[in-house]
């Protein structure tokens, strides 16, 4: 697949090198014309080598080694013999994975949807000519530098059950206090605010960066035409952050299906994600099986399938985000 | 093109920092290596504050040639994940290291990861330790890869002002008198209840309660002593759980789970009147329950005898150089006179007899805690346990199957009769090797 | 230049926004400037009280989290990180957007793979591979791994993609002007929104990172997040002494922030030059 939509991209056609328009030319090609074809030929290939280098180095060791652990009865600190695909097997049919998955699922869709759709709007808001500019700029991405330990203690003080504000604010109209940790949809729905709450600006000033590389003559087209703000915004900036678009739903898909740091700060730092695991999520079952049951064979088998799995998924959304926003051209 | 000169300016800063890199990082090598004939560096590993401090430079005094490098990290989370990652990359670990009474168990299941300090001549000093500390040391096998540091002992903390408001004594040895066995433990609980004093709940769990009935009703709990999983068939366990369901069940409790925000804030708003302490924890209730508490709490026996939560031991891994002069230093460390010094120093409670009988720690008081002799009461608890077998995933079967399960039925998610199939369940899944 | 008219709707709708954004990190602030038993009050305390200076005092005064020193080591490390990044990102990303090579589809799919490895698990042969190289205990080990960026590399791309205009690409090669050159001068400037973004969201990252510099450095080489986590006492969290040392962690990073949102705006008003 390509993951661009724009038609200025090509696919991986031969290179046929774009400022030489012609094939072999009949006289002998000088020096120059050799340093330049040369040029084009292959800085491409040096352009993106540092990237892939780096990535040798400290990248393929551990995937590779993760991949040959998975294929191990492994305890972390002891033996381990060679099982094939045993864990692989056994995980398939391990319904505590099937209930992390169901959780990674359930939270990447209420804390994701709503995100991409606030981050664009408020990514729309922040490129209006507005007073206080950086302000409400630097406003928008705090929630980022903020520290784990910060989010911790607030969002516990939220949603605490005796003492937290959001029972407090509920019980003051008349609603029952809830115990967000108890039940699987209240459990979910308070770790996707913490989601929310820390990547909605993160992904508004990456949309942000795209919309204002927008030529602005095209907004004032399509005033003199009479077009409305809303219209401009479907029919303009939406079509034209379609690259970005895709890059902000995959980042976003694969920090979803990774979902680690909020539920694991929900749960007081605990990996089982509540007394029936009702919000522990596949990095979470992971992490507890490499790491506190010394299972570091099974956990790898996770960790492959989870990475599988978000290769899945992410190509899956890019699909229905290229359908839609075409859809609303 | 200002970003041209910008790039330009950038990579000077850039190159300067490089430039750092190699300044900034430590450099190990002229820390470790032997540099002078005979010179090594003893590097010790622990977490929180150990009160190593002095015995250290006292060390290094009586035993020229020898450097000894503390290394810390203060919170126990932190400390695990990476000594575990030491031991599966095979370097990294101090040759001294702190396990807590959690990672120890676990830890023993793979004892090749630590030398039998049996064999470095560890044998001779069983007297200097309370013989259950000392049998914990030990794997099934009889090796012993950890030497005792300190223990927590179990005692109550207790609310003054909310038992008086319930019409309850406030005298620290009357309230000790008041629950000798569980049953009166759960029937002044419903007294309490019965007085509506606006707490939510007489004490605030019923975890760190299954954990000392544990410690009480058996020489074994979730294993037998051949190291089998028993947790379903044990009368122990059984009759561990089935006094706490009888908690629930007569709604005593505030539902609390240790460490939650609900929790901590719990003792500064008076959510329960009772909380089961080790002495490691006089700390925490005073730091949670604030200045504008100070006098309202005080510390009581423990319902049915003593207990214990928490407590180390000192290793040495088998990928340290220098395995004797670790061991060495860990015997100095826990021996009796460096117990009292790491106590005069941090605080812990001694895990060696002749320590806990040391006046200094004998005449010790907490004046948040309503001036409590502290020292004579965590140290008579300690003394009076008696050696319980642990199996090797003992602390993984009670924090990850029986605790949660305990806690379902609390919040009401599950009867206690599904709750105790699920702990077996989990327990068959924590427990496997 | 006229935008669209910004109602006072909008001022509301964001005003609101950012006041949820910046709530807990206000909070933060205020913990900083009070004694460590209020963070359980109930209701919570909202106004600054005067223990700042003594809580400073004390974070300064841990000798064993060495937080000055942590300061300085993440500077550096953040700042070597977030330039090494930005320049692998724009050169992949503009070869990946606008050139054309042999095999360059299968290479993207590749950078984007590098970002959906799970990192827990990579940490112990990661740690492996460092004792092998002698790194451990060293900066450059936390600089190293963090070169590796699909991110950066994958966000340049999509951005470049539509930014980078094809026409002045062409034109400058017609003016004879090497691949290299047109990354200059041509593909630079138009990237300049995108990368102050990239640059900005970089060292937040590197200096927010604390699962692989915990893994890999020493107490005695520590970088900010490693001296925070060193502050913590055993069984309980001295919140005050805690957030008085996050608060200033954080100062540098809105000091980043201040100098590259510059930069985008400065994009803003040069979005008009462009073709």
């Amino acid at each position: 697949m390509t993951i661009d939509s724009m038609p200025a991209v090509r696919t991986g056609e031969p290179p046929a090198p774009s400022g030489s328009p012609a094939p072999v030319r009949p006289e002998r090609p000088t020096w120059r014309t050799r340093l330049t074809r040369a040029d084009m030929r292959y800085s491409p290939y040096l352009f993106v080598a540092p990237f892939f280098v780096v990535f040798a180095i400290f990248g393929v060791f551990p995937l590779v080694y993760t991949g040959w652990v998975s294929l191990h009865d492994w305890h972390l600190i002891g033996d381990h013999t060679f099982v094939g695909l045993a864990n692989y097997v056994e995980l398939f049919a391990d319904p505590d994975f099937w209930n992390a998955v169901a959780n990674t699922f359930g939270i990447f869709l209420i804390a994701t949807i709503p995100q991409l759709l606030v981050a664009l709007m408020i990514a729309n808001l922040l490129n209006r000519a507005l007073r206080a500019r950086t302000m409400f700029r630097m406003g928008v991405l705090v929630p980022t530098v903020t520290s784990v330990a910060a989010v911790g203690v607030v969002f516990g003080q939220l949603f605490a059950r005796d003492v937290g504000l959001v029972n407090y604010l509920l019980t003051s109209i008349g609603i029952e206090r809830i115990d967000w940790q108890a039940d699987r949809l209240s459990s979910w729905i308070a770790i996707a605010t913490m989601v929310d709450w820390r990547w909605t600006g993160y992904n508004a000033l990456i949309l942000l960066g795209a919309m204002q590389a927008i030529p602005r003559d095209l907004y004032d087209a399509a005033s003199v035409d009479g077009a409305k703000p809303w219209q401009q915004f479907w029919r303009i900036t939406v079509p034209l952050l379609r690259p970005t678009l895709v890059f902000v739903v995959i980042v976003a898909t694969i920090g979803g299906l990774q979902l680690f740091t909020e539920p694991v700060i929900f749960g007081f730092g605990r990996m089982q994600g509540g007394t029936l695991g009702q919000f522990q999520t596949i990095t979470m079952y992971m992490y507890e099986n490499a790491f506190q049951r010394f299972q570091y064979g099974y956990g790898s088998a996770i960790a492959w399938t989870l990475f599988a799995m978000v290769v899945v998924i992410s190509l899956l959304n890019v699909a229905v985000v290229r359908r839609m926003v075409r859809g609303a051209r | 093109m200002g970003v041209r000169r910008r790039v330009g300016v950038a990579t000077v800063a850039a190159l300067t920092a490089m430039g750092m890199l190699g300044a900034c990082s430590k450099d190990t090598e002229a820390d470790s290596a032997p540099a002078s004939a005979g010179q090594i560096t003893l590097v010790v590993d622990s977490f929180g504050d150990f009160g190593y401090t002095a015995l250290a430079k006292e060390y290094e005094a009586s035993h020229p040639g020898v450097k000894v490098q503390l290394r810390s990290v203060q919170k126990l989370d932190d400390y695990k994940p990476r000594l575990t990652q030491w031991l599966a990359a095979g370097s990294g670990a101090g040759d001294v290291v702190a396990l807590e009474e959690g990672i120890l168990n676990e830890f023993k299941t793979q004892p090749q990861n630590f030398v039998n300090l049996m064999d470095q001549g560890a044998g001779e000093l069983e007297g200097n330790f309370l013989p259950w500390k000392w049998e914990l040391g030990k794997t099934a096998e009889g090796q012993l890869i950890g030497l005792g540091t300190d223990v927590g002992g179990l005692a109550v903390c207790y609310r003054k002002d909310l038992f008086a408001k319930a019409g309850l004594p406030t005298n620290r040895d009357e309230v000790s008198k008041l629950w000798p066995t569980w049953d009166e433990f759960i029937a002044t609980g419903k007294k309490f209840q019965a007085a509506k004093t606006g707490a939510k709940g007489f004490v605030d769990s019923v975890t760190t309660s299954f954990s000392a009935l544990l410690f009480q009703n058996g020489e074994t709990n979730f294993y037998d002593k051949d190291g089998q999983l028993v947790a379903d068939s044990n009368p122990t366990v059984k009759a561990s759980w089935d006094t706490v369901m009888q908690m629930v069940d007569e709604d005593i409790t505030a539902k609390l789970q240790t460490w939650s925000k609900d929790w901590e804030a719990g003792f500064k708003t008076g959510s329960f009147a009772v909380t089961m302490c080790p002495s490691w924890m006089l700390g925490i209730i005073k730091t949670n329950s604030g200045p504008a508490n100070a006098g309202k709490w005080d510390v009581a026996a423990v319902p049915g005898g003593g207990g214990n939560w928490g407590g180390s031991w000192l290793t040495v891994p088998t990928q340290s150089k220098h395995p004797k002069e670790a061991y060495e230093l860990a015997k100095f460390l826990t021996s009796p006179q460096g117990q009292v010094g790491a106590f005069k120093e941090a605080g812990p409670l001694p895990s060696s007899p002749q320590a806990l009988d040391d006046p200094a720690f004998l005449a010790l008081k907490n004046d948040y805690f309503s001036n409590a002799p502290v020292g004579a009461i965590f140290g008579t608890g300690a003394k009076a346990l008696q050696p319980v077998v642990l199996g090797p995933k003992h602390q993984a079967v009670k924090e990850r199957a029986f605790e949660p399960a305990m806690q379902a039925v609390e919040q009401g998610k599950l009867t206690p009769e599904q709750a105790w199939a699920q702990a077996q369940r989990d327990a068959t899944k924590e427990a496997k090797l | 230049m006229r935008l669209w008219r910004t109602s006072p709707a909008t001022y509301l709708a964001l005003v609101v926004g950012i006041a949820l954004s910046v709530f807990p990190i206000y909070w933060m602030f205020v913990v900083a400037t009070r004694s460590n038993d209020v963070v359980n009050d109930l209701p919570p305390p909202l106004l600054p009280g005067g223990e700042l200076g003594a809580n400073v005092e004390r974070v300064f005064a841990n000798e064993h989290a060495a937080f000055a020193y942590g300061l300085v080591n993440s500077l550096v490390v953040a700042s070597v990180v977030t330039f090494a990044v930005v320049i692998f990102s724009t050169l992949a990303g503009f070869a990946f957007a606008k050139l054309r090579f042999r095999g360059s589809n299968a290479l993207l799919l590749l950078v984007i793979g590098t970002m959906m490895v799970p990192v827990q698990l990579g940490l112990i042969p990661l740690y492996m591979l460092m004792v092998r190289l002698g790194w451990n205990g060293e900066l450059k080990a936390v600089v190293g791994p963090s070169l590796v960026c699909g991110f950066g590399v994958f966000m340049i791309r999509q951005y470049a993609v539509q930014a980078v205009s094809d026409e002045l690409v062409e034109a400058a090669r017609v003016d004879g002007c090497s691949t290299f050159r047109i990354y200059l001068s041509v593909v630079l400037p138009a990237l300049r929104p995108a990368i102050a973004v990239l640059a900005l969201l970089t060292f937040m990252q590197s200096w927010n990172d604390f699962l692989w510099p915990y893994a890999v450095l020493d107490a005695d080489t520590p970088t900010v997040q490693l001296s925070l986590s060193l502050l913590a006492t055993a069984y309980y969290t001295d919140y005050a002494q805690v957030f008085a040392a996050t608060a200033l962690a954080t100062v540098p990073l809105l000091v980043v922030f201040v100098v590259f949102g510059r930069q985008i705006i400065g994009g803003i008003m040069e979005g008009a030059v462009k073709s």
